[in-house]
């Protein structure tokens, strides 16, 4: 993501970084090149089976991923206004929605201003519902306003705690598969099931990697301000699939080591103090002020559950496994009890002295998972925990004062507890 | 009082008092199961002996639910967690809950964690009605709710039971649909509070009585002279257009209620269980058919918005009341085409929030009255 | 001489309008207590003693406004909405959308050319956008309501609150204040505030020239100009803008003597 530019950087941009900036700009580029073309371009959602295009060769976008940057460089505020005004959408839904619908309005009329990374009008839209419900409805009001068909995986929802039984699998592996038959018809092109399994297994050496990297910084200190994990995760989200991803991964792997090896830190040359586990999207147009926060009272928010959504494991050539995958990613797709379990774990893992809770004004289900959870957490993981209102994307939630008197908060327990010891 | 005010007054009565129905059954010794909204397989519980009952929430601003509820989420689903966990659904044996939206997905751990004496039967729809494989998920899905009521009645349901209850459900959806039809001829009579209170009701009621009680109404009706509405008339539309307050608005301004697309109301009787290879296929075939809800997944995305326009000009509306449910996102995501496609057919659109937890009807009651001024 | 008599009984401050049967407006007047005070009651005296009028020089008595159910002397109500197209197309028949941000509710009306109401939308039930914010605002600040305007004329440049919630929005603007920022730019950014929210409401229901506002915060200079920003457009403001809705309801009042036959020029 290109936001990490934005902030003047007291240290040059480590070379993963700038790799990362690359792909994202080519991902853009390639998507461009494809509309201008007439060639058809996608819309997906975060953790659309993204091995599909893939494997096609069709590129995609992710209006999720597009929000978040959008926001980060103060944009967005223009595209959830027409979406609330002209448009006529209500406050209340989720602020990636409101600023994606009201962004595609806009760039279907002439001669719009382009807000980089510019998106180009898309063909048709992937989705998968297992981030949440809302965005079969993004995705409906999209289709209806840009008059172009959805690629639909229903990924269902996992209730309880147990494994997803074999009827819903059956069913969201029936999906891909007709899914892959329905693209065949809609690109004019054969689909390359050699080319898939290649790609399956590159996305699953990706998706290894990133957990160890992410693992890494289970280490005290932590070689990584956890907050670089946001920044990395886009190529997660855009080219899990691609050995571009796997470059960069290998590239980042070897900076940790070498922070490692010489026990420095991206999170600075003043060592953190405690440990804190962020769960919740990220504030995106609010990133430098928690950062320059959090710093402030030397916390390093070494691990957040954001980043295991994109933990999409299956075995390449197992399409039950895939489509056991699928609806068994993202943070939304759990109950709070299995959530809680795996934050649990996490915690110990990355040793945490505390939780740092978003409560995301956007997204309910995570919200919900912050409020059903406390308990479990502070019985299991025997942590304390503190909330804070903020929204993914629309500046008109986060309050700055509420931010720091809460952490603060936080900070004052997790010593207490510390001296106790 | 005459026949039929004594029937309206039973109406009422059930439709404010659901505590005096469950309490009815329980001393006749049945089960209930309680039904969050919209749609459950209640066949399945009648079929087994038991009573499903319509979970509406109430005016009410709940307190101990905000420890597991988001205030931004709808106040229909925090009023029923409040009542879960102050006690008053207890005589419930379990209760059923759809993962129709991200409120419920949320809500489903959040009843275990508030609520922990009242069993939860969570199920999912399959929103992909299309695939291949829909109906033959949805089939199973409802076998694994059918064993835990089986397990919870302590009776198996059997293929013939199941479709003879079936048939029962599509003679309660015709009645209801009949009913909803002459009661545009007594407008008089069938106020929009009273037509709201026999709907209501019959989300309470057995099937039998409701059908029973309704076919009654509708016979007491046709006796009654023909009434020509001179006021003005809307068709609803949202997930429930109530308390009563509100609904004597448009009393008020001589607005009759015309027809509605409310999830509380007609969506539950629009869509019958069509015939099929076994009782179980026909349950899962009806959430196959269902149209213009905002809740089930279409591949043509202005049915519901076609069906609202066609529905007033077919009533006589001249306006769509949209009942928007604070914070209920599935509807308010359909709210901008909706008030479009009216516009646009020329019909009058209005906003009406719709939210438990306030008493305060105040800019509802300026826009109906500004509606009926125009 | 006979007379007709509009109030509008908002949800801070009280208005009346008297009108002969000419349609001339004959007297105003406004008290700045609204519903469930004094005001109601104020008003009716004031406007009676200031031009020597008796109730029995009124002919009709209509009431608009949050307050309009529980004035005993009224002999009808209407809704506000109804009463603020009827007084702004009395004071401007070019006048095609009206936005009235009142104490607690913001208003966009669509008037087609015959002055009738084509359709309206209203704020979501939320302080923001509404003159409470201005007012909360106004008294962190330690100004009067009255002086926004002025102040923001002075400004040099406008400092955003993002926030939009009432209560985090003091806040900020106490941690603004801490920050040695003139007291004038933050005003200028409180105003944009509104006007941002007000616009995006105006935007539903479309915009159609002439834009005239209504209402007291109509009076505040400063919401006017970046109303006008927001909205790229003119904005028409009557100096009687704040009397639009008692002018409508004294019209309404005369329409039903005039039905009824009982007006006599």
């Amino acid at each position: 993501m290109s936001k990490t530019q934005e902030q003047k950087p007291k240290r040059q941009l480590a070379k993963s970084m700038i790799m990362v900036n690359e792909q994202t700009a080519k991902v853009y580029a390639e998507a461009r090149e494809a509309a201008e073309k007439g060639e058809p371009i996608g819309w997906s959602t975060a953790i659309f089976p993204q091995e599909l295009c893939e494997t096609f060769g069709i590129p995609l976008v992710y209006p999720e991923n597009n929000a978040a940057a959008v926001s980060a460089r103060h944009l967005g505020g223009q595209f959830i206004s027409h979406a609330e005004g002209e448009m006529r959408y209500p406050i209340n839904i989720c602020s990636y929605a409101r600023l994606n619908i009201g962004m595609a309005d806009k760039i279907t009329q002439p001669g719009w201003e382009k807000v980089e990374p510019a998106m180009p009008v898309p063909t048709f839209l992937t989705l998968a519902n297992n981030s949440c419900t809302q965005l079969m409805k993004w995705y409906e009001n999209l289709s209806r306003n840009l008059d172009i068909p959805i690629f639909f995986v229903d990924c269902l929802y996992n209730y309880y705690e147990e494994e997803p039984a074999p009827h819903k699998v059956k069913y969201v592996r029936n999906q891909i598969e007709n899914t892959i038959k329905k693209m065949e018809e809609f690109f004019g092109k054969k689909f390359d099931w050699d080319k898939f399994l290649e790609v399956q297994k590159i996305s699953q050496i990706n998706r290894i990697m990133f957990n160890e990297i992410v693992s890494l910084n289970s280490r005290k200190p932590a070689p990584m301000n956890g907050f670089d994990l946001f920044n990395y995760m886009s190529s997660l989200v855009l080219c899990r699939g691609k050995e571009s991803t796997t470059r960069i991964l290998e590239q980042l792997k070897k900076e940790i080591e070498e922070h490692i090896a010489n026990g420095t830190s991206t999170y600075g040359s003043k060592p953190e103090q405690y440990r804190v586990h962020w769960e919740g999207i990220a504030c995106w147009p609010n990133l430098g002020y928690n950062l320059k926060t959090l710093k402030k009272y030397d916390v390093n928010c070494v691990m957040n559950g954001y980043v295991t959504a994109w933990d999409v494991a299956y075995e390449p050539g197992d399409m039950d496994g895939m489509a056991k995958a699928y609806q068994t990613s993202s943070t939304n797709s759990f109950s709070t009890p299995s959530i809680m379990e795996k934050r649990t774990e996490s915690i110990e893992k990355f040793s945490c002295d505390g939780m740092l809770c978003h409560v995301n004004r956007s997204c309910k289900l995570m919200t919900f998972h912050i409020f059903v959870g406390r308990d479990i957490i502070e019985e299991k993981a025997k942590i304390p925990t503190t909330n804070f209102d903020g929204d993914q994307s629309d500046t008109r939630v986060f309050s700055e004062a509420q931010f720091e008197t809460r952490l603060q908060g936080l900070v004052e327990v997790m010593k207490a507890n510390k001296e106790a010891k | 009082m005459s026949d039929i005010n004594v029937l309206i007054s039973k109406f009422d009565f059930i439709a404010n008092n659901p505590k005096e129905v469950i309490d009815k059954y329980i001393a006749e010794g049945k089960k209930i199961i309680g039904c969050f909204p919209v749609y459950t397989p209640q066949p399945l519980v009648t079929a087994a002996g038991m009573v499903p009952m319509g979970m509406w929430g109430g005016q009410i601003t709940p307190t101990v639910a905000a420890k597991y509820n988001p205030i931004f989420t709808c106040s229909i689903m925090r009023s029923c967690l409040e009542f879960g966990m102050t006690g008053i659904f207890d005589q419930m044996s379990a209760v059923m809950m759809p993962m129709l939206c991200d409120t419920f997905r949320g809500m489903s751990s959040a009843w275990r964690a508030g609520v922990k004496n009242i069993p939860l039967i969570s199920f999912i729809h399959p929103q992909n009605r299309t695939d291949s494989g829909a109906l033959e998920f949805l089939i199973d899905e409802y076998k694994s709710v059918q064993e835990k009521l089986e397990a919870i009645a302590g009776v198996k349901i059997t293929d013939a039971t199941l479709s003879a209850t079936l048939d029962l459900y599509n003679t309660k959806n015709l009645v209801m649909r009949e009913f909803c039809d002459v009661a545009n001829d007594h407008l008089d009579i069938i106020t929009p509070v009273v037509r709201h209170n026999v709907m209501k009701s019959a989300t309470f009621l057995e099937i039998s009585e409701t059908i029973d009680m309704v076919k009654e109404l509708i016979n007491e009706l046709r006796n009654q002279q023909i009434c020509k509405w001179t006021g003005k008339k809307v068709i609803l539309t949202g997930i429930t257009a109530e308390p009563e307050e509100f609904l004597k608005i448009f009393e008020e301004n001589k607005i009759a209620v015309v027809g509605d697309d409310l999830a509380q109301e007609t969506r539950q009787y629009r869509t019958d269980y069509p015939s099929g290879n076994s009782a179980i296929e026909r349950l899962a075939a009806n959430w196959m058919e269902l149209k213009g809800c905002s809740m089930a997944h279409e591949t043509d995305h202005t049915i519901r918005g076609q069906m609202l326009v066609d529905m007033a000009k077919n009533k006589g509306a001249d306006c769509i009341a949209i009942c928007l449910m604070r914070f209920c996102d599935v509807e308010e995501y359909e709210y901008p085409y909706i008030s479009k496609m009216a516009e646009e057919a020329g019909l009058y659109s209005l906003c009406l929030e719709i939210d438990q937890s306030t008493q305060d009807n105040g800019q509802s009651r300026t826009k109906i009255q500004s509606y009926a001024e125009i | 001489m006979q007379y007709v008599l509009g109030i509008d009984i908002g949800s801070t401050a009280s208005k009346a309008v008297i009108m002969t049967y000419d349609r001339e407006i004959y007297a105003k007047t406004v008290v700045p207590h609204g519903t469930g005070s004094i005001g109601p009651k104020q008003v009716y005296e004031k406007i009676l003693s200031e031009n020597n009028l008796k109730k029995e020089d009124l002919s009709r008595i209509l009431v608009t406004g949050y307050g309009r159910f529980v004035f005993d002397d009224a002999d009808n109500q209407k809704s506000e909405i109804s009463c603020h197209a009827k007084g702004i197309n009395f004071l401007n028949p070019e006048v095609r959308t009206i936005i009235d941000i009142g104490g607690q509710d913001v208003k966009a009306i669509r008037l087609n050319e015959k002055g009738m109401i084509l359709n309206f939308v209203m704020n979501d039930k939320c302080a923001a956008g509404t003159g409470r914010f201005l007012d909360t605002m106004a008294n962190i600040l330690n100004v009067k309501t009255s002086e926004l305007g002025s102040l923001s004329e002075k400004a040099e440049k406008v400092v955003t609150i993002s926030n939009t919630c009432t209560v985090f929005a003091e806040s900020e603007v106490i941690s603004q204040l801490s920050n040695n920022v003139r007291l004038e730019d933050l005003v200028a950014g409180i105003n944009k505030s509104v006007a941002k929210r007000v616009a995006s409401l105006a935007f539903r229901v479309g915009i159609a020239t002439e834009v005239a506002m209504s209402g007291g915060v109509a009076l505040n200079k400063g919401v006017v100009k970046s109303l006008s920003e927001e909205l790229k457009i003119d904005i028409f403001v009557h100096e009687d803008c704040q009397f639009a809705g008692a002018l409508g309801a004294a019209l309404f009042a005369l329409e039903e003597l005039e039905k009824k036959g009982d007006a006599i020029t």
